[in-house]
């Protein structure tokens, strides 16, 4: 099963790699998401330069601690990325099935699990490339990403390491949605549904401490908040506390479940998806 | 000759309510070409589907190279190759990565993996093409690549879904050509399913018509054509004065006469039978034979006799969606 999985990842990737327009947009989405979310829903507009450092350092405190917008914003455009290619990724599977690729799987000695797994691999590591280059854009940015000198190798793990098991998370479903839906039309309008609501009923623009009660209440068990809040502890801080890594380690265990449980889900639901008509 | 494929009653209900097959039961032998003929819905791809394991059974049972496709699917594919109607091979990749994947998702790998890739590449003539992106190929090309891509396992049954779709006559006949190279140096099974029935009747062993879910008759091009075609005599006399169907309709052998002014269409089972005994009748009658003319029968003929329409009366399998589209821009 491990060999065909990689040889349909592989066969993706590289279809994807060939294909700059499919390449090059997502890259862009990502610039303009930083520069233009970067610039106008940064907080620091709101307050008067009369409240001099007062006001940088409410903003600071409100912001756990990110010394510009950008930096706390950028693990949240690296979500939208995550959530958004995940969901419309799977716009490629069902080509597959309408263009009959998905059939000549179905009749060679292909396992299941194969086909849906090389789904869920394919669009995890295209979507990580490009939140890679994101974190790299927006560290050149002007008043980009500002790192702590403490931020090594380590902390830049520990941060993709939240972002893999949201998105490992996210394929699951996706993949397995894809595989279930017949048409684009159909893929669109349910992704459409769900993406919105959960970028929004998340820490990803703002923290979840400016929320309502019942929108906190709904924003603190989104995989989204966690992950976000997870990138952010070590954006921020670099090394952590004892009491941050206890939350940062509640977070990525928060995320592990999350992903085993979308993991047997989408399972179950891709080979139901793939049985025989 | 073994059976390699047979279907004893094989049913497929949808729904609960559309019978697409109805207890069908065939045998197809070891190394033959047998041709499934029938109208859009009659069941032709539903049955193919239940072969190759796509669909599932709701009644009946069939074994493809001795494995029950219900109870042992894994071991039907590992047997079958599917040329499916659709050009699925992957435009960005070239013609040997994509034959590459194919091998090693039927686990074909290492120095066999290339032996074979080489040798079916040479088989279609595509050795020197097969570095370039698929989708620099033409329709033909496309559909040549994709009949060999199906064949890197050596396997003992090759499902063809409409071979030659969408190509032109010259290419038609190279592809006729090279599936039956592929059947007689390789000893491979062929069961197809095409629109064209000059094509079944080129490469075809045996054939059966399917139409609304049960197969409506069975047997060799040749047998098909004596029972529902038989070759067709045109008599033309040089005057209509002397009405000579019913002396033409006694002979020994003529099956069925009509008359229009002085042309006379006889239908029989063999003409070289009862062609003497129609000259010499005329002759004795005295009347003056301007042309005589006779075609064999063709399974054109046969489809309508036991279809009651013309294979040509057909819609084109295509539809009109966007993505039919992007097929039938593949196969250009």
């Amino acid at each position: 099963m491990f060999d065909e999985t990689l040889a349909l990842t592989f066969r993706a990737l590289k279809k994807w790699v060939r294909n700059p327009a499919s390449v090059l947009p997502g890259l862009f989405t990502a610039m303009f998401y930083l520069a233009l979310f970067g610039s106008s829903f940064n907080p620091a507009n709101l307050i008067p330069s009369s409240a001099g450092a007062a006001g940088s350092a409410i903003l600071k405190a409100s912001f756990g601690g990110a010394p510009t917008y950008i930096t706390y914003l950028t693990s949240g455009v690296i979500c939208i990325i995550l959530v958004f290619n995940m969901a419309f990724g799977g716009i490629d599977l069902v080509l597959d099935r309408q263009l009959g690729y998905l059939n000549s799987l179905l009749t060679a000695p292909v396992p299941r699990a194969a086909i849906y797994l090389s789904g869920v691999f394919q669009n995890l590591v295209k979507v990580l490339i490009l939140a890679v280059l994101t974190f790299v854009v927006a560290l050149v940015l002007p008043s980009g990403l500002q790192l702590p000198g403490s931020f090594g190798v380590l902390e830049f793990i520990g941060v993709f390491a939240a972002f893999i098991l949201l998105g490992l998370g996210l394929s699951f479903v996706f993949t397995a949605l894809a595989l279930t839906v017949r048409s684009i039309d159909s893929l669109v309008a349910i992704v459409n549904f769900i993406t919105l609501p959960v970028m929004f009923m998340s820490n990803t623009f703002f923290p979840s401490s400016s929320f309502p009660s019942w929108l906190m209440s709904i924003a603190s068990v989104n995989p989204v908040t966690k992950a976000n809040e997870a990138a952010r502890l070590l954006i921020v801080n670099g090394s952590l506390s004892s009491s941050q890594l206890a939350t940062y380690g509640w977070d990525i265990a928060y995320l592990v479940v999350f992903a085993s449980l979308l993991g047997v889900l989408g399972y179950l639901a891709a080979r139901r998806a793939l049985r025989p008509e | 000759m073994a059976a390699i494929i047979e279907a004893e009653n094989l049913t497929k209900v949808y729904g609960g309510k559309v019978k697409a097959v109805d207890h069908i039961s065939f045998k197809v032998a070891e190394g033959e070409i047998f041709g499934f003929l029938g109208p859009n819905g009659a069941g032709k791809t539903t049955t193919i589907k239940m072969l190759n394991t796509l669909a599932s059974i709701t009644e009946g049972s069939a074994t493809v190279a001795g494995h029950d496709v219900a109870k042992d699917p894994g071991a039907v594919r590992k047997s079958i190759g599917v040329v499916p109607q659709e050009l699925t091979a992957d435009d960005e990749l070239t013609g040997t990565e994509n034959m590459m994947l194919m091998a090693r998702l039927h686990q074909v790998r290492g120095a066999a993996a290339k032996s074979n890739i080489g040798t079916l590449l040479g088989l279609v003539d595509l050795e020197d093409a097969a570095g370039r992106k698929v989708k620099t190929f033409s329709g033909g090309m496309r559909r040549r690549l994709q009949l060999v891509m199906g064949l890197l396992h050596e396997p003992k049954v090759l499902f063809l879904d409409e071979p030659t779709l969408g190509l032109d006559v010259q290419t038609r006949s190279r592809m006729w050509n090279y599936i039956k190279g592929l059947n007689r140096d390789k000893g491979l099974t062929v069961f197809m399913t095409t629109h064209y029935l000059d094509e079944a009747d080129s490469l075809c062993d045996r054939i059966a018509i399917i139409d609304h879910g049960t197969i409506k008759v069975s047997g060799t091009p040749g047998e098909l054509k004596a029972t529902h075609g038989g070759d067709i005599i045109t008599l033309t006399l040089a005057d209509d004065k002397e009405d000579l169907t019913e002396f033409l309709s006694s002979i020994e052998g003529v099956k069925g006469v009509t008359r229009d002014g002085k042309v006379y269409t006889i239908k029989l089972p063999k003409t070289e039978k009862a062609l003497p005994a129609i000259i010499a009748g005329v002759v004795q009658k005295e009347a003056e034979i301007a042309e005589i003319t006779f075609s064999k029968p063709t399974l054109d003929q046969v489809f309508l006799d036991v279809v009651g329409r013309s294979m040509r009366d057909e819609e084109s399998p295509q539809s009109d969606s966007v993505w039919e589209n992007i097929r039938m821009e593949r196969a250009r």
